[in-house]
């Protein structure tokens, strides 16, 4: 398979703290996975030392490039949005597309341009004249017309209203992703996104407890609401979580399933905010 | 957005939702389904999802994939679809209906069945 990134044994630690513990993966083209985790989780500093902003142990290879010694011509295929991202508030939207025709050999001016004119911005207002939603549309609209390969959006949607976050999914899908392009996107919107999603990944205390295609996640957990007097039998079939939802008792099971289950209610697809929590609060999961 | 159940895989219910509008003639047959990217960007969807559901039409006698110009309405799709949809209802629905016809004691007096006059 054609491997975008390969991450092998990679750890982040500020101090005593250890934010990534030893984690690797790969990720595919064509794809858009959703990185999810609770606030300091490890999210932010995965995607920092992928993009070389932060020191870290272990192997990390982005289109071929090492972000520690090739950071330049690895930035040229790929394109990140940090949750904290901030454009100087004085700028011009016309004027921040000439500075990134200087500054980025990949970027497509009249790209960004057909971009820009399907939104409310005007090319001379300045930055500290947008709402929330006009600034995260102008980032978009200036990373999607980069030709690159790779984008990094830690957090995109954040603070954004309804019709924003419809928009941002909409020129996402839409505009920028293909079958040679990855999206890693870290989010806790998580229902709005789930079906975007090509793959998930979970990361729990710096441990990625999840990594999969959202195909497989039917084979791998299940749901059941049950009647209250099944509670004990639950109980005993070991489930990995339980809650309550609209007035019934749930659990959801890792495989192998429990033969016996439909017996007791009904089955259905686990949503990956329950998934999540599961995975996340019950017991530590070492299936990746 | 379109909302799912969780009842189902999400690309069964995409493929029963364009089965439904072909059905209705929406695209009519022997014209081009609208693009992947269309029906993700519509539905919310990812596109490998909207894939599969398109696939498994293709896989029902539904649609043709024509290489380079994308999916295409069969010309038998609406007959095919409402000969899945009589034997769905007469094995499925219908036992059902009838179970509860009986234990309501209605007989078929006393169904109206709709005219054509009603109906339009």
């Amino acid at each position: 398979m054609n491997q975008l990134v390969n991450i092998d044994n990679l750890s982040v630690s500020y101090g005593a703290k250890t934010a990534v513990n030893n984690v690797s993966f790969a990720l595919p083209t064509g794809r858009i996975i959703g990185l999810l985790g609770s606030n300091g989780a490890g999210k932010t500093s995965l995607m920092q030392a992928m993009m070389g902003l932060i020191p870290f142990r272990g192997q990390i290879n982005i289109l071929g490039f090492d972000p520690r010694t090739q950071r330049d011509a690895m930035l040229q295929h790929v394109c990140y949005i940090p949750d904290v991202a901030i454009l100087p508030p004085w700028i011009e939207v016309q004027q921040l597309l000439q500075l990134m025709s200087g500054l980025h050999p990949k970027f497509d001016r009249e790209l960004a341009l057909q971009k820009l004119a399907r939104t409310t911005i005007k090319l001379d207002s300045k930055v500290k004249q947008l709402s929330r939603g006009m600034i995260v549309q102008l980032h978009l609209a200036i990373i999607s017309a980069i030709d690159a390969q790779l984008m990094i959006l830690d957090e995109p949607t954040l603070g954004l209203d309804i019709p924003a976050r419809k928009a941002f999914y909409d020129m996402l899908i839409s505009d920028w992703c293909n079958e040679t392009r990855t999206v890693l996107i870290a989010t806790h919107q998580i229902d709005e996104i789930e079906n975007l999603l090509s793959d998930v990944m979970m990361i729990n205390d710096g441990a990625l407890v999840l990594h999969d295609q959202l195909c497989n996640l039917e084979d791998r957990y299940i749901g059941l609401r049950y009647g209250s007097e099944h509670s004990a039998a639950i109980a005993t079939a070991a489930p990995l979580h339980c809650f309550r939802q609209m007035g019934g008792e749930c659990a959801i099971f890792a495989a192998p399933f429990p033969s016996e289950l439909a017996q007791f209610g009904q089955t259905f697809r686990v949503e990956l905010a329950d998934l999540f929590v599961a995975l996340s609060q019950g017991e530590r999961h070492a299936t990746v | 957005m379109a909302d799912w159940n969780n009842q189902a895989p999400i690309y069964l219910q995409l493929a029963d939702r364009l089965s439904q509008a072909l059905l209705d003639g929406a695209p009519p047959e022997g014209e081009a389904m609208p693009s992947v990217r269309v029906l993700a960007a519509e539905y919310g969807l990812n596109p490998l999802t909207v894939n599969r559901a398109l696939q498994s039409m293709v896989d029902a006698g539904l649609l043709e994939s024509r290489r380079g110009l994308g999916m295409f309405v069969l010309p038998q799709a609406s007959e095919r679809l409402r000969a899945f949809e009589r034997e769905r209802f007469l094995n499925t629905e219908w036992p059902a209906l009838a179970a509860k016809l009986q234990r309501l004691g209605i007989t078929p007096a006393d169904l109206i069945w709709p005219t054509k006059d009603d109906a339009a």
